[in-house]
């Protein structure tokens, strides 16, 4: 029995929560029209018949339906968190009931996190959808007799992209990569609107506090501060831009926002969200300019735009607020221990942000079945970003 | 002697009390002026409200401001480990989640058996019980402050036909309760809720918001806020017309829902989104009610015309109709903020209930010289809530010069 293989083989906190997977894969499947219909249409050809398929992605119900149905094209899937703190064990759950084999669970060690991603490295994947590189880094550094099996990489992050980006120059891109990111269709819609929104919504939900008249210090102007920048100043609160980047601070300026250095834009602030998908966005050294109970929060790719060693321990003051002593009396509640608020802490991107991005990842991986792109790292075809775009609108009503 | 569900609980009620201490600045100070001046030390005071982190901090400070407090609410709207955190304050609580309306009536009694001087009131509740089954209450009884509209409604209705024995005061109508905490609290924590239960988009959503009150103000500012594209649907002329200025469609109902993604009802009356509206509505639409009506929905009329209905996430029922379509109900069609969230932040019940602990305050002190009408609260409290809250907050104003002030009071000058 293929299902009991896989269920033999994959690693899951608890397998009796398949029910209650079901029931969110399948809320996510009804408000995923574009990529049901793109499968449909699609992915149905064959080109995925056996190949092996690794889904490295945040392991909730819209990844599992994005894993579902290249499973449903014929696929052999595996599946992995690129994060131990958004795995859902609910949904893992039900899709090793559905017969995909599943090697995450939530909230595991940095070390285990890694060995559940090299068991996937292990079952030697040709096509790898990944998400900040996470899989792509450990099999080149770690499995690298495995790297001349894979025939194609795409990645769903920006800060993958620049990984990815940084291995074709050091000429460790041996295989062809796409950059899903990069896609109008991803970051023009899943940076700004999808984090925009639920960073914020999951922010006011975890501290059950107010926006409106608050100020909002958020640290990077790319897509994903954009997006929080306005989303912000939509719930009333008033906004602070803190970029390196002259041209980007010009932007935010422009864009109606109050543009700062760290220091004096941290003075004031409420809230300070970071969104830079670097390192160290809000620094040790930044932490004597932070006002007494502020609310600190990452919408960015990793753990570490938020110095939280630097924080020291905190008290869970709420589910998912920790209380920090910053010295001086001063207090920072930090949220979901400075994880991506909206994943951790809420569950994560809104499904139609969703049905776009992996639109793009179930056409990349297509794309790259076919085995004609040259090893290095491509852009997304324009022409099937046109096409997707061109579903939703379909699926909404909106003609051209 | 307090009766609770849990008093092991009390830990975990104590947390969420102390988060909302945090966060509700003008109701320290309050605690701190009421201890000062004695006000309500030794007074006996009831709090019939919600048994949530917010209203359980307001107890608790008139507590420790030095009055006698004891608290009931319906099992619907109560969590029992802040009961068991509140009564660890000092407080008398009667309440349970999920309490029969056997229990609920014992509860009342066990809160009027203590003959309170003073009521915080929900819905006129216990006021209406004084009135009726239990008037040998009104011989202590001062006065009573009322949280909700649809109680200030009823208390007119007894003030209109003289049955209003003691003086009222409609804390609802404080510019510092209706100015925030229906446009700005109630706006933010339903949109929120609705977004949050569902993981749905807003930006790609075509919303209708019913009644443009300040709750569907709230709401309609903040679907706009977050990009979604905003109808709003009155009966009141000079609310469409404002809707209209703001820069919103205005549409009738029935019409709005053919295209709707989103309905949200804001207006305090029952069946507000009837057979029409339902009708109407497209495969999938999503409905929730942040009014304080119950039935604004007309879920009986969904479930007699459901061939199934399942809960499609948490919070979110699943009506599949006889004819297809599947219409998405969040938080059940009660207060969606409440039935499927936290409720209002902690920031905006800080001017709500700083508003009603003063209007205790005002009734203890001066509720026998008030005439047994409804009342509002004395323009100079409500005035002085709003600058303690501008004063926690860092913000700064300016005043009037004397020449300014005399400007204005010299009209004639322009006569």
């Amino acid at each position: 029995m293929a299902v009991a293989d896989a269920a033999a083989r994959s690693n899951i906190a608890d397998a009796s929560l398949a029910d209650e997977g079901d029931r969110r894969i399948d809320w996510a499947a009804r408000h995923s029209p574009v990529l049901t219909t793109l499968a449909r249409e699609r992915l149905a050809d064959g080109a995925l018949q056996g190949r092996k398929v690794a889904v490295v992605v945040h392991l909730e119900a819209k990844t599992a339906y994005l894993a579902l149905l290249l499973a449903e094209a014929g696929a052999d899937v595996v599946a992995a968190g690129s994060n131990a703190r958004s795995t859902q064990d609910a949904v893992c759950a039900a899709l090793v009931r559905r017969g995909l084999e599943v090697h995450a669970r939530h909230g595991v060690s940095p070390d285990e996190f890694t060995a559940d991603l090299l068991a996937v490295a292990d079952t030697g994947p040709e096509l790898v959808i990944d998400d900040g590189a996470e899989l792509t880094r450990r099999i080149l550094e770690f499995r690298p007799d495995l790297a001349p099996r894979l025939q194609g990489v795409t990645e769903e992050t920006t800060t993958g992209v620049a990984r990815l980006r940084a291995f074709e120059a050091e000429g460790k891109l041996t295989f062809p990569a796409v950059a899903a990111n990069n896609a109008r269709c991803k970051h023009m819609f899943d940076n700004p609107y999808g984090t925009g929104q639920t960073s914020l919504t999951a922010i006011l939900r975890l501290t059950n506090m107010s926006a409106a008249g608050k100020r909002f210090c958020v640290i990077g102007y790319g897509w994903v501060g954009q997006g929080l920048a306005r989303r912000a100043a939509g719930y009333g609160g008033r906004v602070t831009v803190v970029e390196v980047d002259p041209v980007q601070a010009l932007r935010a300026l422009m864009d109606g926002h109050r543009v700062a250095a760290l220091d004096e834009a941290l003075a004031d602030a409420d809230y300070v969200i970071t969104a830079t998908g670097g390192t160290d966005s809000l620094p040790s050294a930044a932490f004597a300019h932070l006002k007494d109970k502020v609310v600190l929060a990452n919408a960015g790719h990793q753990d570490r735009e938020i110095d939280v060693a630097a924080l020291g321990p905190g008290d869970e003051v709420r589910p998912g607020v920790t209380q920090h002593d910053l010295g001086g009396g001063k207090r920072a509640y930090l949220c979901v221990g400075g994880s991506l608020v909206n994943i951790a802490g809420g569950d994560g991107n809104p499904v139609e942000i969703m049905d776009l991005s992996f639109s793009v990842q179930a056409l990349s991986v297509h794309h790259l079945a076919a085995g004609k792109v040259p090893p290095g790292l491509h852009a997304f075809p324009a022409e099937l970003d046109a096409e997707i775009a061109r579903t939703k609108l379909a699926t909404l009503g909106v003609a051209l | 002697m307090s009766l609770i569900r849990d008093p092991s609980l009390a830990a975990e009620g104590e947390r969420k009390i102390r988060w909302v201490a945090e966060w509700m600045p003008v109701l320290n100070r309050v605690r701190d002026r009421l201890r000062a001046d004695g006000t309500v030390t030794g007074r006996r005071l009831a709090v019939i409200l919600p048994v949530e982190p917010k209203t359980a901090y307001l107890a608790a400070v008139l507590a420790e401001a030095g009055a006698e407090v004891s608290v009931a609410f319906q099992g619907v709207m109560v969590h029992d480990d802040v009961a068991a955190g509140l009564a660890g304050r000092g407080v008398e609580v009667f309440a349970q989640a999920g309490s029969t309306r056997e229990q609920e009536l014992t509860f009342f009694e066990e809160v009027l058996a203590r003959r309170p001087e003073v009521v915080i009131d929900d819905r006129a509740d216990v006021i209406r019980l004084a009135h009726t089954t239990h008037p040998e209450v009104l011989e202590s009884l001062i006065g009573a402050s009322e949280e909700t509209t649809s109680g200030v409604v009823q208390l007119r209705a007894m003030e209109a036909d003289g049955t209003l024995k003691v003086p009222c005061i409609a804390a609802n109508d404080a510019r510092c309760k209706y100015l925030f905490d229906n446009r700005y609290g109630t706006g933010q924590s339903s949109v929120n809720a609705v977004l949050d239960r569902t993981n749905l988009l807003a930006a790609d959503k075509d919303a209708v918001v019913v009644g443009y009150g300040w709750v569907g103000k709230g709401i309609a500012a903040r679907l706009r806020g977050l990009a979604a594209r905003v109808t709003v649907c009155e009966v009141e002329p000079f609310a469409a017309l404002e809707a209209y200025h703001d820069g919103f469609d205005v549409a009738p109902l029935a019409e709005a829902c053919r295209t709707a993604d989103l309905v949200i009802s804001g207006t305090g009356v029952r069946a507000t989104i009837g057979a029409d509206a339902l009708e109407a509505l497209p495969d999938g639409a999503l409905l929730a009610n942040a009014g304080a009506v119950d039935d604004e929905i007309d879920v009986e009329w969904l479930r007699g015309h459901a061939a199934e209905t399942r809960l499609a996430r948490d919070h979110v029922e699943e009506f599949v109709l006889h004819d297809g379509r599947s219409l998405y109900l969040v938080g059940a069609g009660v207060v969606v903020n409440l039935s499927a969230a936290e409720g209002h932040p902690a920031e905006i019940m800080d001017l709500t209930f700083s508003v009603q602990a003063l209007s205790a305050a005002y009734l203890m002190q001066h509720g026998r010289e008030l005439a047994a009408k409804v009342h509002t609260l004395p323009a100079e409290i409500d005035e002085d809530i709003a600058r303690m809250k501008l004063d926690a907050l860092g913000v700064r104003m300016d005043t009037l010069t004397a020449a300014q002030e005399a400007f204005l009071r010299a009209w004639e000058a322009f006569a």
